[in-house]
Order: C-alpha cells, then sequence, then structure tokens
C-alpha cells in the first residue's frame, strides 16, 4: 500500500510541471558571439525546460563588460551569469562583486571528468577559489600569406623572432612593402605578456611589477629588433586587419580569434597559421585571451542560483562548448570537447587547430592589481608605442621608466 | 507694473532653474567633492586625499599634452568652422537656385550618427586601402602631381615636394603619424562643425532687414563687400556671438572622434580634455582622477569663456 | 561661380556618405578590400551566420545588399529602434520648449532682480560637458530605480541651456514695440511669450529643433551608459552596436546599412523644415 501510494506521488510529482526559474545573462561582442548562444540555447531548451535564459543587451568589448557590471554593481541590478574578459575577472573578484564557485563545484560528483583539467580552471581561480569557468579562448598565433612569403624565395615558415627578422628582409629586397606586422596594440598589454611568458615569467608577481629583470629586458630588446629590423608602420590594428586581409602584410602576429573574420575577409592568397615563434627555441608559455562566465547574482534565491550554475556548466562543456570552436575563431578550453567532440571539425580546419596545439602552454592573461590597475595597462603600452614610432631607442632606460611609472601606480605592499 | 513683470520673470525663470541645479550642477557639486577622493567605481568607500589628484595634473607630462591638444583643437577648428559657416550661409543666400540642396548637403555631416561617420572616415583614411590615398597614389606620375609639387614654379624643387615625397614613399598616415593625427582629427571636427554654423547663420540672416540694404544702397554702398561690412556683419552680431561662443564650447568638448578613431594617440597627440575625462572616469574607473579633470577642465573653460565675452559683447548692436 | 565653390564644397562634404552607402551594398570581401565601384559586384556571397548555425552551405548564398539590409532589420529590431528615437526625441524637444522658451523670454525682456545672474548661470551650465556629468548622473538615476527607462533616457536633457540662450539672443531683436502694443491689449506676460514672440522666432525654433533632434537621435553615449538590461529601449545609434566586433571583424555591411537607415528620417525631416523654415520667414514678414 505505502509502496503504490509513494509510486503515485512520484508519479504526480513528474506529471505537474517544475517551476520556471528565470536567469539573465550578459555577453560580450554581439556578432561574433550572438551565434554561438543560438546554437548552445537550442541545446540547452531540450536539457533544461524548466530553465528561462534571458540576454541582457550585449556588451561592445571586454571594457566595455566590466564597466557594465561596475555601473551595475552601484545602481543594484546586476545579471546573474556575465561572460567577462579573462584579464578582467580580477577586478571583480577584489571587490567582491564576482561569488566564488566553490560550493558548487564540491556538490559536483566528479568534475574533471566534464573536461575541466586543472590547468583552464587556473585561469579563472583567484587565492586559490574558483570564481569563473573559461568559456571561449584564444592563444597568439602567426598568420601567413604564403604568396608574399614564397617571394623571399622560400616557403619555411619561421620559428623564432630572429627568423622573422630574417624573412622580412629578404621580403623587402624583393619588393613586400610591409613585410610585417606585430599585435603590441592589442587590449590588456596581451603580447607584451606573451613575451615574457614564453621566457615563463608573469608580468606580475606578488603586486609587484616583475618586468624589471633580465627577462624584461629580453622583451624589450626583442620587440625593438622587430619593429626596426622589420620596419614595421604604426597601423592602429584594425588598419593592419584590413590590410593583412587585402593582401599587402606578408606576417602578421596577432590573436587567433579574428582567424575567421580574417577567412571570410581576404583576397585571393593561400593562409596559413602557425604556432607563435619564441625567443630562443619554442615558447614556453602563452597567455590566454578570451572570456570566462562569472557568476554575480545578488540572488538569494537558492533555485536562481542551482540554474545559474546549470548554465555555466553546460555552455562551458560538451556540446556547449564545441559550439565555441564551429562559430567562433576561439577554441574551447574543455578538453573533452577538444579531444573528443571536435577532433573532426579540427581535421577539417587546419588553420583553427594551430593554437588547439598550444594548449599545453596556456598561462594567466595576468591584470594589474588595484584600482589603477588599467591605468597600468596604458603606461605600458604608450611606453611600446614610444619603440614603434622611433621615440624610444634605449631599451634599459625605458625599462626602468617603466618600472617606475607603474610600481607608483600599484598599491604599495 | 513692473513689480508684475519681474514676478512674472521668476515665475517663469523658475523651473529652468531648478532643473539646471538638479540635472547639471549637483553633478558637477558629486565630481568636485569626488576631486579630492581616490574614488574607484564600485569600490565600497574611500579615502580623503586631498590635492593629490590636482597635483598630478600639474606635473605629469601627460597632462600637458592634454593640455597642449586641447587648445591646438580649439585654435584650428572654431576660427575655420566659422568662416566656412558665414562663407556657406552667404553664398547659398545669395544664389537663386539649388539652395535647398546645397543646405541639405552641408549640413548632411551633422545629421549622421558619428560612430558611423568615424569608421568610414577610418576606412576613407586608411594608409594604403583607403579611398583619400588611393587616389593621391593613383594620381602619381599624371598633371596632378606636377600641379601638387609646385613644379610649374620656376624655383621649386618638385622632387622634395610633400606630394613627390609621398608617391616614392607612400602617403602619409594620417591616423598613425603624430605630425598629421592632430589636423586629421581638426579636419573632421570642421567638416562636422561648420554646417552647424552654416544653419545658425541662415536664421540670423532672416532678420536681417531688407529696409537697411536699400539705405545703404542709397548712401553709396555699391560692392557686396561694401554690403556686408556695412549692414550684414554689424546685424549679424548676436548670432555671431552665438555662434563663437558654442562653437569654442564644443569644441572644448570635443570627444566623439577621439574615441572612435585615436583614442588619445598617437603618442597622445589628440589626448584632449574630455577624453582625459572619460579614460580616467570610465574607462579606468579611477572616478577621483577623472573628477579633477572636470573640474580643471570647467575651470579653464570658464576664465576662457567669460574672457571672450567680455571682449566681444561690448562691440554687439542689439536691435 | 559661386556654384563652382559651392560644388567643390558639396563633393567634400558628401564623400563620407558616398562611402556608407556604397559600404552599404557591398559584401564583406569588397569592403575589406576596397573594390568594386559604387554599387559593389553583387555576387553572391556566403550568409557565414547561417552556416554556423549548421545550415549546409548552398542554402546560406544571398545578395549583398539584400544581405546587408534584412539582417539589419532581423539583427536588432530597427524598427523599435527607430521608433524609440522618434518617442525620445519628441518628448525631449517638446519639454525643452516648455521650460527653455518662458525662461528666454524673461531673461532678454523683463527686468528682474537677478536676472544677469541667472544668465551667468546659463553660460556656466553651457560649458558643463555631459561626459563628465554622466556618472553621477547613473548613480543619481539609478538610486531613484530609474535606470533602464524611457524616463532616464529624456530627463536629464530636458534642460537645454544651448535652447535657452540661443532663443534668448533671437528674442533680444524682437522690436520693444510689438510686446508694448500687446501689454497695452491686456495681453498676461504668459500669453506674450506663445502668442507674439513664439511666432516672431519661427526660424530660430526651427533651427533649435533641428539641432535638438539630431544630438539626441544621434546619442550614442548616454543611452548605452543608461541602458544597460533591456535592448527593447535602444535608440537608433544603439542598432549599430550589434554589429561591431573589434578584434575580430565588426560586420561593415549591415551596420553601414543600419547607418544609412538610421540617418534618412533626419535627412527627410530636415527637408520638410526647410520647407516650413521659408515659409515661417514669409508668414513673419521682411522684418
Amino acid at each position: 500500500m505505502k509502496r503504490i501510494l509513494s509510486m503515485t506521488a512520484a508519479a504526480a510529482m513528474l506529471a505537474t510541471p517544475a517551476l520556471a526559474v528565470d536567469i539573465e545573462v550578459g555577453y560580450p561582442y554581439s556578432h561574433l558571439f550572438d551565434v554561438t548562444y543560438e546554437k548552445i540555447m537550442k541545446d540547452f531548451k531540450k536539457a533544461h525546460p524548466d530553465i528561462n535564459v534571458k540576454f541582457r543587451a550585449t556588451y561592445e568589448d571586454y571594457e566595455d563588460g566590466t564597466n557594465t557590471i561596475l555601473r551595475e554593481s552601484v545602481s543594484g541590478n546586476l545579471p546573474d551569469i556575465t561572460m567577462q574578459g579573462l584579464n578582467r575577472q580580477a577586478i571583480l573578484v577584489e571587490k567582491g562583486i564576482a561569488r566564488s564557485l566553490e560550493p558548487f563545484i564540491a556538490k559536483e560528483a566528479d568534475f574533471a571528468k566534464d573536461g575541466y583539467h586543472k590547468a583552464m580552471l587556473s585561469l579563472s581561480t583567484f587565492d586559490n577559489k574558483v570564481y569563473g569557468l573559461p568559456f571561449s579562448v584564444s592563444l597568439p598565433v602567426g598568420y601567413y600569406n604564403m604568396d608574399l612569403i614564397r617571394k623571399s624565395g622560400s616557403d619555411k615558415l619561421p620559428t623564432s623572432w630572429d627568423e622573422v627578422v630574417e624573412l622580412c628582409g629578404k621580403m623587402r629586397a624583393n619588393g613586400v612593402k610591409n613585410p610585417m606586422f606585430w599585435g603590441w596594440n592589442i587590449t590588456g598589454n596581451w603580447f607584451v605578456q606573451a613575451l615574457l611568458w614564453s621566457q615563463d615569467t608573469p608580468i606580475i608577481k606578488d603586486g609587484q611589477a616583475n618586468f624589471d629583470g633580465k627577462e624584461g629586458l629580453v622583451a624589450f630588446e626583442t620587440m625593438k629588433k622587430l619593429f626596426r629590423g622589420c620596419n614595421m608602420k604604426n597601423l592602429s590594428w584594425k588598419d593592419a586587419l584590413a590590410s593583412f586581409s587585402a593582401g599587402e602584410i606578408g606576417m602578421m602576429f596577432w590573436s587567433t580569434s579574428a582567424l575567421g573574420a580574417i577567412e571570410r575577409a581576404k583576397g585571393d592568397f593561400e593562409l596559413k597559421t602557425k604556432e607563435f615563434p619564441g625567443i630562443t627555441g619554442a615558447p614556453k608559455g602563452l597567455p590566454a585571451g578570451g572570456n570566462a562566465a562569472l557568476l554575480v547574482s545578488a540572488s538569494k534565491d537558492p533555485k536562481r542560483l542551482e540554474a545559474a550554475w546549470t548554465f555555466l556548466k553546460f555552455i562551458t562543456s560538451g556540446v556547449g562548448a564545441a559550439a565555441v570552436a564551429e562559430t567562433t575563431g576561439y577554441m574551447p578550453p574543455n578538453k573533452a570537447a577538444n579531444e573528443i567532440i571536435l577532433a573532426d571539425f579540427y581535421k577539417r580546419n587546419p588553420n583553427k587547430e594551430t593554437a588547439v596545439r598550444q594548449l599545453p602552454l596556456l598561462r594567466d592573461w595576468l591584470a594589474y592589481p588595484g584600482d589603477k590597475g588599467l591605468a597600468v595597462t596604458q603606461v605600458l603600452y604608450d611606453g611600446i608605442e614610444g619603440i614603434v614610432v622611433g621615440d624610444k631607442d634605449d631599451m634599459k632606460a625605458l625599462q626602468e621608466e617603466l618600472t617606475e611609472e607603474v610600481t607608483e601606480l600599484l598599491p604599495r605592499r | 507694473m513692473s513689480a508684475y513683470r519681474a514676478n512674472a520673470g521668476y515665475w517663469f525663470v523658475a523651473p529652468a532653474i531648478i532643473l539646471m541645479i538638479v540635472i547639471l550642477i549637483v553633478p558637477v557639486g558629486i565630481a568636485a567633492f569626488l576631486s579630492f577622493t581616490d574614488y574607484a567605481l564600485g569600490n565600497q568607500g574611500f579615502e580623503w586625499i586631498g590635492l593629490k589628484n590636482y597635483e598630478n595634473i600639474v606635473t605629469r607630462s601627460s597632462y600637458n599634452k592634454m593640455i597642449w591638444a586641447s587648445v591646438t583643437y580649439v585654435l584650428v577648428v572654431v576660427p575655420v568652422s566659422i568662416g566656412l559657416g558665414l562663407g556657406a550661409a552667404l553664398l547659398i543666400n545669395s544664389v537663386k537656385r539649388f539652395g535647398d540642396v546645397y543646405k541639405t548637403i552641408y549640413f548632411l555631416p551633422v545629421m549622421a550618427a558619428l560612430l558611423a561617420m568615424a569608421i568610414v572616415w577610418e576606412f576613407s583614411l586608411h594608409p594604403s586601402l583607403g579611398m583619400v590615398n588611393k587616389t593621391l597614389t593613383s594620381l602619381c606620375g599624371s598633371w596632378v602631381e606636377g600641379f601638387f609639387s609646385w613644379a610649374w614654379l620656376p624655383w621649386a624643387d618638385p622632387a622634395n615636394s610633400w606630394y613627390a615625397h609621398g608617391c616614392k614613399n607612400g602617403f602619409p598616415l594620417w591616423f598613425g603619424d603624430k605630425n598629421y593625427t592632430m589636423g586629421t582629427v581638426a579636419f573632421i571636427g570642421i567638416w562636422q562643425a561648420f554646417g552647424f554654423n552654416m544653419v545658425l547663420y541662415l536664421a540670423g540672416l532672416t532678420s536681417v532687414p531688407r529696409e537697411l540694404y536699400q539705405a545703404a544702397d542709397m548712401d553709396g554702398a555699391d560692392t557686396a563687400w561694401d554690403r556686408f561690412r556695412l549692414v550684414t556683419w554689424p546685424m549679424l552680431g548676436p548670432t555671431t556671438v552665438f555662434v563663437v561662443t558654442i562653437t569654442t564650447i564644443r569644441s572644448f568638448q570635443v570627444f566623439d572622434t577621439v574615441e572612435a578613431i585615436t583614442d588619445g594617440g598617437p603618442s597622445k597627440s589628440t589626448y584632449v580634455m574630455m577624453y582625459a575625462i572619460y579614460e580616467k572616469g570610465v574607462q579606468q574607473n579611477l572616478m577621483g582622477v577623472g573628477s579633477a579633470i572636470t573640474i580643471a577642465f570647467l575651470a579653464f573653460v570658464l576664465i576662457l569663456t567669460m574672457g571672450q565675452r567680455y571682449l566681444v559683447e561690448r562691440r554687439v548692436h542689439y536691435s | 561661380m559661386k556654384h563652382a565653390v559651392l560644388i567643390l564644397g558639396a563633393l567634400i562634404v558628401i564623400l563620407p556618405f558616398y562611402v556608407m552607402t556604397s559600404y552599404s551594398l557591398k559584401s564583406p570581401r569588397e569592403i575589406e578590400t576596397n573594390t568594386g565601384g559604387f554599387f559593389g559586384a553583387q555576387e553572391p556571397m556566403v550568409n557565414e551566420y547561417c552556416v554556423k548555425l549548421g545550415n549546409p552551405r548552398e542554402a546560406c548564398v544571398e545578395t549583398p545588399f539584400i544581405f546587408n539590409y534584412t539582417q539589419a532589420f532581423k539583427k536588432a529590431p530597427l524598427l523599435r529602434y527607430l521608433l524609440n528615437g522618434v518617442i525620445v526625441t519628441a518628448s525631449i524637444f517638446f519639454i525643452q520648449v516648455l521650460i527653455a522658451l518662458p525662461c528666454a523670454y524673461a531673461l532678454s525682456k523683463l527686468r528682474f532682480r537677478g536676472r544677469e545672474f541667472v544668465f551667468s548661470m546659463v553660460l556656466f551650465c553651457l560649458l558643463i560637458p555631459v561626459h563628465a556629468i554622466a556618472l553621477p548622473l547613473y548613480v543619481m538615476l539609478g538610486k531613484a530605480g530609474l535606470t533602464n527607462t524611457y524616463a532616464a533616457l529624456i530627463i536629464p536633457w530636458t534642460i537645454s541651456v544651448f535652447g535657452i540662450f540661443l532663443m534668448r539672443q533671437f528674442f533680444m531683436t524682437v522690436p520693444d514695440d510689438l510686446i508694448d502694443a500687446a501689454r497695452m491689449d491686456g495681453m498676461t506676460e504668459f500669453g506674450i511669450i506663445w502668442k507674439v514672440m513664439l511666432p516672431t522666432a519661427i526660424p530660430a525654433l526651427l533651427a533649435f529643433a533641428i539641432f535638438s533632434v539630431v544630438a539626441h537621435w544621434n546619442d550614442y553615449f548616454w543611452p548605452r551608459i543608461v541602458i544597460t538590461g533591456d535592448r527593447d529601449l535602444y535608440t537608433p545609434p544603439l542598432g549599430m552596436r550589434e554589429f561591431k566586433g573589434d578584434a575580430d571583424g565588426s560586420i561593415w555591411g549591415p551596420m553601414m546599412a543600419t547607418a544609412t537607415i538610421i540617418v534618412t528620417p533626419l535627412i527627410v525631416a530636415f527637408l520638410l523644415a526647410q520647407k516650413r523654415f521659408i515659409e515661417g520667414i514669409t508668414l513673419t514678414g521682411m522684418k
């Protein structure tokens, strides 16, 4: 009797539709990721019909995303989930706006099984606690216009910066006016961090500027060598990408994320991508670009938080994560997704595979601590610009100048 | 009688005053307060740091560039855009046909969404793919090059002229070369502003009474320049006061072009004050610093405007 | 001769518009490499978005200019945004006139203590740039619970010191006799504003309208700060944002199509205002 009753009760519960929960999500780069989320939502709705996801007005870029969240935290209307640039997570964690995901992870049976390996989670780990789940990741790569490269006499692609400069010289001798563009002006000093991580050195250590030593000097000297040796023009990166697509530039070093746009817009030349060159030998590490999902909900409703967590997990693993590679130039940092679901996809798109091969080198895209973090980014940017336009020639002096200015802006220890 | 009118006066200005205070002055007050703190957006609290923000403004080199950039922009854009606006208004007023067409075309820059225009200008001025440089390059070797490199002047050295140099080494990076960027940004500013001034002058020209021209004719003023000097220009006095004030203020407030294209660069050559405020306050979330620049900006512009008004208002006719 | 000068000027002025409309007709490749003349070759292009959703390539081929314009309307509810533009700019202008005209009249024609002080206040407020007060204003609106509403889009602009200044200058050229005559006919001061001053100032009022409407129709900065949750409240320029992609390439075609679409109502309105402008002059008689 009891058994029949409990079974009826269970049947009744299954029959009544669970009350739908609403969550709100904000993400950047509308035209890039709209298609990704559209694809993901098709599967998500089938798997979780009881969760309604409302997407907010999209952020223009990562900086806009962070600033919007900061504004919304002051005016009291935060969303539940926000996708933030990897180097913008720190600010939200520092100000207590992002919530720790540890309680949710603790409840998971076997988190690593879903492909969440330690290197991936470390991108969103602060103070030994996980605050976000990386969603789309990019790495620096080299883009090569094979038609122009062949003008230099061979079609061997460079593996070190010295080889790049050599190639520049040969191309110039054969009539290529603009042989190279190097993405020094990409957001967040990403490429400076790339040169430092190539030597296994973080740009910030224990909250102090860490580019004042030997590795820092090597980084500056490398940049100077590249800019001067290749006679690199001071193009804005938008202009440079347009030039490369039009077939004017021979080699371009930039994030893999632009691959989609370039393949779409390029003229009639053969495009190949290859690993980011190293200083002496292959790089030891490279900073990850891209964005991660953070939980910023101000809600106290446990059902809502559960729903948010479910969404977070769904988009960063399995089919959800695979959608990232299929629809954009980014990769999901999820091991299972890359090795199992996408294996075939990468075979068909070898240019996209380059970044995946570099995944073992994934390192943090570091943010500068304290309120003046963004001002620090600008200081470094201005300094490097000085090298590009020829204002700064003495790298040691520049290194000292920048260290001093940055130290002043960082919080005192 | 006049007490009644004075009362009416108070009632009429009251709503405006209330709104001015709440919407404009209170936020400035808040900004003034924050300028003495180190508040950053999203923080729970802040510290009072006195004049430190202002100190930085006076000592750091990037702020010197800021003042230089703002002043240069204003000194170029104001006279040129007013001159062109006046010229266009006079020309259009005097042609019999197509006046409407010209008016609309010249006003188009004012009507277009700035974001789109900035992107278009960026494309057009791309160093190698943009229409401007492409056209200049395609004319290399033709009579146009000869003309612009002064080859037709006997004492000139055409091979060293700007145009010839461009043909050989590539035309300038309009936004990448710090020697050209400010000029380019000022050009875009003039392009946008003169249509605005033109419309204001057209409105002003309508209030110049016809009889005055007839009277001037009878007094012997027969050339167009005489008519302009004796009748038009003085009668445009109030309009000119307005145009000069507004154009100057708006030039100090230039922001959109810089934010969309140059980001204050290269080497901070276009780091105008409004952009500095935006960069510090909104982008870098340093509201204390941004507020200090705001107050400095207001003080600077206030002094300039008061000086200008004093000089100009004394010589103006009101009918 | 005059026409020659005007035409040369017109060509320079119109260059960006030529480019804008031209890009709104072209495919991505043509835009990035700057080829194709004005209309673009109109070769069928592949709609990448549609491919990424999983459809086969053959089903996703479209002609560029159709693609650009349909995307402009599909990606973002552009019609809704245009409607928002109309609602917001009309409300703003209406309230601005209500507040500015009496104030301008008082400042130009009435004597009362403190008149010069008020005018100085107006001039001072002219100097205040919106970017400087944007954040404090945003926080104030946030605390009042008004962010993400039409009110937030309209309220900060209801005070137009520009309008007050403009109308005051214009009112000062109106002869006092006209006003005295009206007073002797028994009109109240309030009546004078709307029945005597307003008709004489139609050209200036139209200039005010043009500036107000254009400025607020094209305003990108303030709506972006204040509308963060709900896309339905977006004004037209924010419609272009959907296509902006920065490092990974913006989709220029639909963006330019959007830009062309949102500037068109303004051009139409301007042309119509032109006619009233001339009528207004003849109505008030040649002064």
